[in-house]
């Protein structure tokens, strides 16, 4: 195996438990140089609201903001700081298409989405133009075989895509998603999953249909913040 | 892209891949081998129109005006025929041979018979190189220069200068393509790089190859017949090139972990130092450098040197440096070893047999020595451990030359 990011050689190096408990092996897909360039938050010390990561356990000020907005708040958790070794990998993931750089946080981000132990994985859709572009929906992609719930799609064919718009512009999106079946959240304890949380306005705006749908419960997770 | 059985072929790089690797959902493909050009994938279409050869040819175009000696004047002649017949060729000249000068011929008769080239090299350093030298050269002719970190947008243009990855983007659209520098990394060992050569000329196009260092793949193209070769075995100036010697020194990295260097190379070096000449040190690794800099420093107190490996922040300024007589040797790693030309110096390496070194890597760092018409000559010595094949061949690569240039010179 070869690093997915630099292409250098990843040694492979076996353990006796490895060899005794014949399981399989760990699938390795980053070399360290590249594994240390992404910052992990540890959600003990990260905004409950957004998972930015902080000092102590307060609600942010965005999230107070949004708290006042909305009456309610996200409990939304992020595995990465969106640093530049994170927008460089979103680049050539997304934007460039290089679908085998899912692999890179897949496993991480499965286990984040089995400890948070949801009825329903509910992914951010994409439009039917990306689709057709892009070929994969990248959430999809990092989930890989969670099983995962259609619960949303894009109203429009298409749109102007977020991370092309100032952050005021953002905040201003309207609501981009409708409901495909509401019977399928309804009571249960849902997981919004989305790539990146950035403004929060995707991720606003589709917990508030589900909400809509009268979830019993709902958190959210996104690779990066 | 096509899917043949368990693999998927890329149509514009000709690279397979495993289908698990290149799968997209829903059934579709992208190849991730050339995905740094932008990618391809079964969403894809490729189009591509008959190469028009749009050009109006303003007089004159070849606007240099250098002279040639008598032996490149003949390498010109045979550049030039190969050229118009549209021939594949392999033009295996020295270091230091004045390559670039003698294409400038041939390429104007191309340009002024209307039709579309391209000059490529591997390295993006070449090109950049060779830009504006072929920008002075034909100042009347549309240019474009295209590589991986170009901002200007691409535009049509009649003489193409780029690396060899870009040529992947173009599909028989040259009649002609110079690939200099072809034995070069990563040319040499990357079969999509040939296929992108091949693709980019028409089908009646020709192609030529410059090199000081012909490796294994050209050289069997020639055996076969499907290469005209042509020799320059002599420098612009008409001298022969510097013999490789040879210096044994089994055990070399102990002793200099113990803290001593071979005596025989701080010989050498004292003796080049006295007789006032400057030189370049090669050694195989960066990690190297740090062992043997202080050794260096104890050996020869009084002298002025320093070390540059790739990943130096300051390597542009200490080569600067250097060119401007500040030092009076560097220590280097193998980034020093083709395009840098100092004058009048001497060319050592310790560890020769290390496999960094392969043996084209060996004859260019060879021929750093010895390319100023002030000193024709110079001295260059590998010490190695062990005797090895790529040392042995880079050593009959330049006794072959030097004999083929021995006969011209009688």
């Amino acid at each position: 195996m070869n690093c997915l990011l630099c292409n250098a050689r990843l040694p492979i190096r076996l353990t006796l438990a490895d060899l005794v408990m014949l399981r399989p092996l760990p699938r390795l897909t980053l070399c360290n140089r590249c594994r240390a360039n992404f910052a992990r938050i540890d959600p003990a010390y990260a905004c409950p609201g957004c998972g930015r990561p902080q000092k102590g356990t307060r609600l942010c000020a965005e999230c107070v903001a949004w708290q006042q907005h909305c009456g309610w708040h996200l409990s939304h958790q992020a595995l990465y700081t969106y640093n530049n070794a994170m927008k460089e990998y979103m680049h050539r993931y997304k934007f460039a298409g290089d679908y085998r750089l899912r692999l890179v946080f897949q496993a991480e981000l499965q286990a984040r989405v089995r400890e948070l132990a949801a009825d329903v994985v509910v992914p951010i859709p994409v439009t039917e133009t990306t689709m057709a572009i892009r070929g994969f929906n990248q959430v999809l992609g990092l989930l890989g075989e969670t099983s995962v719930a259609p619960v949303l799609r894009h109203r429009a064919r298409d749109k102007l895509a977020q991370s092309h718009k100032t952050r005021k512009e953002r905040l201003r999106t309207p609501q981009p998603f409708e409901l495909v079946d509401p019977t399928m959240v309804r009571g249960k304890r849902v997981l919004l999953v989305d790539d990146i949380y950035t403004t929060g306005r995707t991720l606003y705006h589709a917990a508030d249909l589900i909400k809509g749908a009268q979830c019993r419960e709902l958190v959210s997770l996104s690779l990066a913040r | 892209m096509e899917l043949h059985g368990q693999r998927v072929h890329c149509l514009r790089c000709g690279q397979e891949t495993d289908w698990r690797l290149a799968a997209l959902p829903n059934g579709e493909y992208y190849c991730p081998r050339c995905i740094n050009l932008g990618r391809v994938a079964t969403l894809n279409k490729f189009y591509h129109v008959p190469e028009p050869n749009q050009f109006t040819v303003h007089q004159p175009v070849l606007t240099w005006s250098g002279q040639l000696s008598p032996l490149q004047e003949d390498a010109a002649t045979t550049v030039d025929q190969g050229l118009a017949a549209h021939r594949h060729q392999l033009l295996w000249a020295v270091t230091g041979a004045g390559k670039t000068e003698m294409m400038f011929h041939g390429i104007a008769h191309a340009l002024e018979r209307g039709e579309r080239l391209a000059v490529a090299s591997p390295r993006v350093d070449v090109c950049l190189e060779l830009y504006p030298r072929l920008v002075a050269a034909f100042q009347n002719t549309i240019m474009v220069l295209l590589h991986g970190r170009q901002e200007l947008p691409y535009r049509y243009a009649q003489l193409t200068v780029c690396t060899t990855h870009q040529l992947l983007r173009f599909y028989h659209a040259f009649d002609n393509l110079i690939i200099d520098e072809v034995d070069s990394f990563p040319f040499a060992a990357n079969d999509a790089l040939l296929f992108a050569s091949q693709q980019a000329v028409k089908t009646d196009g020709g192609c030529l190859y410059l090199t000081a260092t012909p490796g294994p793949t050209l050289m069997r193209r020639v055996r076969r017949g499907e290469l005209a070769v042509s020799y320059l075995p002599l420098r612009y100036h008409g001298h022969l090139l510097p013999r490789i010697r040879l210096q044994l020194a089994p055990g070399w990295r102990r002793g200099v972990q113990c803290g001593h260097l071979p005596t025989s190379l701080v010989a050498r070096l004292r003796r080049s130092l006295t007789a006032g000449y400057r030189f370049l040190l090669f050694l195989p690794h960066v990690a190297d450098l740090g062992t043997i800099e202080p050794l260096l420093r104890l050996a020869l107190p009084d002298h002025n040197f320093t070390t540059v490996h790739a990943a130096d922040p300051q390597r542009l300024t200490k080569v600067q440096a250097m060119r401007d007589g500040q030092y009076d040797f560097l220590v280097t790693t193998t980034i020093m070893e083709r395009g840098v030309t100092f004058p009048e110096i001497d060319v050592f390496v310790l560890g020769a047999d290390d496999p960094v070194f392969s043996s084209s890597a060996l004859v260019q760092i060879a021929g750093r020595a010895g390319r100023s018409v002030s000193r024709p000559t110079g001295t260059v010595y590998f010490w190695i451990a062990s005797q090895c094949r790529r040392v042995r061949s880079a050593v009959r690569q330049v006794d072959f030359m030097n004999r083929k240039g021995r006969a011209l010179q009688k």
